[in-house]
């Protein structure tokens, strides 16, 4: 049941008392698990062959990576396994099909964003500017996020509308 | 097993009554089974369709809701749920995290019931008026949580207004059924009523010639007429029945009166022959006394002696044993001796008597003694029942091969209603005490039956009483071989030898039968002479002037029609009697012997004793036409 937890606890974080750093890293993981399922990748970017994983590349976040780790085994979503993969700067992401900018790697967001065909998530402030498509906030004792869907689209990636509708801000300015 | 319905009392009395029930109960019935099929379908489409409805809702509201259950948005779920306000049947609605806690609600306003907490699995369902779906929230095959529709169920509404228009049909229906009934009534009731009626009338009024008015065609139009054809068989039965009953009565009373009859008739020349026996033993009477007494005792014996006749006849015929004995007769000789008996009654009463006969030499196949005793009863009879100095007329002919004889009086007559009655057994006529004419009434019964045996009837005609009566004798008369076309021929005949037998000439070609014939007639003294073709008698018809000649038809040389035309055309030979010999004797071929100068028609096979009798008969008429007028004849 060890998969299971962590989306227990993602959904009762309306609980008092999140101050956990790893809890707010389980939800951040859940969250970048549950992303795939409102995502539409088209070609070249879409995952190619049968039972070929759709790939989350987790930059200078080493606990999301470890909680996302364990949520993906498994696990499908959108009938594929999921593989998480730990990058670094430098790394080619050639493959990734979305990448979490942690907190400590925010710099290169930029980079990143420019680079290749991943979606790009990220837990800055202000971070829809400098090229991510989707970021992640801290709203009192929620985790609540914003979306950049053109962003998502130079990469050829469509945001489902029901993602759009539940987002707590959609940037339509491009940067 | 009783399969007949036990219908109420008040039911059983009218057919017309059982009808309605009959109509209303089966509308009743059928619309009942109806209303039960249409009420258990309706109900479970409307619960499956109930229930696909609030799934569909569910799937729809559980989609919406999903990404909100994914990025734990209660406010966005909420939302969600608050769409289901357009459904008025939606009492509250939840979603339940995949833990099962409570995430987001929406409650109808004015619903107080509260929310569960948790997904409560027990409540689920139907109950009563509340459907309760707990529906999965799924993202990408992903459980996310569980959303429960809690609806109004609206079942009981449903129900009611079904029933309200089942009754609303049940009542139409009964209308109309009810109107069908009295239809039924007329179409159905008034033709059995009808029957019913008649076949009442004929028990309570014993007539039997009511009848059952028939309307229809079908099974009851034929028990109209198996009543009608049964009515009508009994009331011919009853009506022969009757007439029997009348005709054994009609006969019982007869044979009493002939009972009477018969006493009283035995007794009355008993009282004549006592004093005769008186007088011949006074020792006083003279011979002439004598011999009157013996005279009264011979007529009334004789009388007795016809009465027991009589009623051994009447015995004969009840018995079966009345039987004939038939001869070739001469019909002249029967009717002869019916008349020369006849003769004293009537020369006693004076009447004035006419008589027609055929010619002589006709015989006739029949018994003479009963034929004979058939005219001199209807002679006795016109004697008896005509006033003293009445007319009586007797004809007899035979014509077509039939014999007839009339026997005409101007006497009492016989009223229209005793016509046929006269000729049953002891009928008499006129039953009165005063009577004057008696007998025992069975005269015109045996003569009947008499005439019965010889193939013949007799009937009566009368103009009614007073008017004279005419009793009509007929039978067939196939036999008779000779017909002469004219009694006038037999007195052209004069004889020719001392003897007064006339010269006779026999012309045919078959000379066996003209040679029998000659030596047949010349054992009796006739001079006969013989030719075989027409040319040969011819000359010899000139030479000897014969009195009568046999002419064959069929000759050679000259055929007999042109023989006796030849013979009638020369005044030497036109006097003779000419008689035509031959195998046909059809009344055409008899008219065309006539029509050739013939006198008489004599057909093959012939019988000597008839040739032999016309012979006899001519010689006799002949020798009398000599003898002065106003003689006596023998």
């Amino acid at each position: 049941m060890r998969a299971v937890a962590p989306i227990l606890l993602a959904s009762s974080l309306l609980a008092p008392g999140f101050a956990r750093a790893d809890l707010e890293n389980e939800v951040k993981a859940a969250y970048l698990f549950r992303f795939l399922s409102y995502l539409e990748w088209s070609e070249p970017a879409a995952p190619s062959g049968e039972g070929a994983p759709l790939v989350i590349g987790v930059i200078g976040a080493d606990d999301v990576y470890d909680a996302l780790k364990d949520i993906v085994q498994g696990r499908l979503a959108q009938g594929r396994p999921v593989e998480v993969r730990r990058l670094k700067d430098g790394d080619d992401a050639k493959g990734v099909h979305l990448i979490f900018v942690g907190k400590s790697a925010a710099g290169g967001l930029p980079k990143w964003a420019s680079g290749n065909g991943a979606v790009v998530v990220s837990e800055v402030d202000g971070a829809l500017k400098r090229g991510a498509a989707i970021n992640l906030l801290r709203k009192a004792d929620h985790v609540r996020f914003e979306v950049a869907p053109l962003a998502a689209e130079r990469k050829g990636v469509r945001i489902s509308s029901r993602m759009l509708a539940i987002a707590a801000h959609v940037e339509t300015d491009t940067p | 097993m009783n399969l007949k319905p036990k219908f109420p009392a008040f039911l059983r009395r009218s057919i017309s009554r059982k009808i309605t029930a009959l109509v209303v109960l089966s509308t009743v019935a059928a619309l009942a089974v109806s209303a039960i099929g249409l009420i258990y379908y309706t109900l479970r489409d409307y619960r499956e369709t109930k229930l696909d409805d609030v799934r569909t809702q569910a799937e729809v509201v559980g989609r919406a809701a999903a990404p909100a259950l994914a990025f734990n948005d209660p406010k966005d779920a909420e939302q969600d749920l608050a769409t289901l306000a357009a459904r008025p049947d939606v009492v509250h609605a939840a979603v339940y995290g995949v833990d099962g806690t409570l995430f987001a609600a929406y409650t109808r306003e004015g619903n107080v019931e509260p929310i569960p907490e948790r997904v409560d699995e027990s409540g689920l369902g139907i109950h009563g008026e509340r459907v309760t779906l707990a529906y999965p929230i799924l993202e990408d095959g992903q459980r996310l949580g569980t959303l429960v529709l809690d609806v109004r169920y609206g079942l009981r509404a449903r129900l009611l207004a079904y029933v309200i228009i089942l009754l609303a049909v049940t009542l139409g229906a009964l209308l109309a059924s009810l109107l069908v009934s009295s239809w039924l009534q007329r179409a159905v009731t008034d033709p059995i009523l009808s029957v019913a009626e008649a076949a009442r009338r004929v028990i309570e009024r014993r007539d039997l010639s009511m009848r059952a008015g028939k309307t229809t065609d079908d099974e009851i139009g034929i028990l109209a007429d198996a009543i009608n054809g049964m009515l009508a068989d009994l009331e011919r039965e009853m009506a022969e029945r009757r007439t029997a009953e009348d005709a054994l009565r009609t006969a019982d009373r007869r044979k009493d009166e002939f009972l009477a009859t018969l006493a009283h008739e035995l007794r009355n020349p008993l009282a004549p022959i006592r004093n005769a026996l008186y007088l011949l033993r006074m020792d006083g009477a003279d011979a002439e006394t004598h011999a009157e007494a013996r005279a009264i005792i011979e007529r009334q014996v004789q009388q007795m002696v016809r009465l027991v006749d009589d009623l051994l006849e009447v015995s004969r015929i009840t018995t079966g044993k009345l039987r004939l004995r038939r001869e070739r007769v001469e019909v002249r000789k029967v009717a002869t001796a019916a008349l020369e008996a006849v003769e004293p009654m009537i020369r006693d009463r004076g009447h004035r008597l006419t008589v027609s006969l055929p010619p002589p030499g006709l015989t006739i196949d029949a018994d003479p003694t009963r034929l004979s005793q058939v005219f001199l009863n209807l002679l006795n009879n016109a004697a008896k029942f005509t006033e003293p100095g009445g007319k009586i007329d007797f004809a007899l002919e035979v014509r077509n091969g039939e014999l007839m004889a009339r026997v005409t009086d101007d006497g009492v007559g016989i009223a229209p209603d005793m016509i046929e009655p006269i000729f049953e057994m002891f009928a008499q006529a006129d039953r009165s005490l005063e009577r004057t004419t008696m007998g025992l009434g069975v005269g015109l019964s045996l003569s009947r039956r008499l005439m019965e045996l010889h193939g013949g009837t007799i009937e009566a005609e009368s103009g009614g009483a007073g008017r004279g009566a005419s009793f009509i004798v007929r039978m067939p008369a196939a036999g008779a071989e000779i017909s002469i076309h004219s009694i006038d021929a037999a007195s052209r005949i004069a004889p020719v030898d001392g003897n007064g037998r006339p010269a006779i000439l026999v012309v045919d070609d078959n000379e066996d039968f003209a040679l029998t014939l000659a030596r047949l007639l010349r054992a009796r003294g006739y001079q006969v002479r013989v030719e075989h073709d027409g040319l040969a008698g011819l000359a010899a018809a000139e030479r000897l002037h014969p009195d009568v000649a046999f002419i064959d038809l069929g000759m050679p040389k000259l055929n007999g029609y042109d023989l006796a035309r030849r013979m009638r055309a020369n005044p030497a030979t036109a006097g003779a009697m000419l008689i035509a010999v031959t195998g046909w004797g059809q009344e055409e071929d008899r008219a065309r012997t006539e029509q050739a100068g013939f006198d008489g028609h004599l057909v093959k096979p012939i019988d000597p004793a008839s040739v032999l009798n016309l012979l006899a008969s001519i010689a006799e008429d002949a020798k009398r036409s000599e003898t002065p007028p106003g003689a006596p004849a023998a």
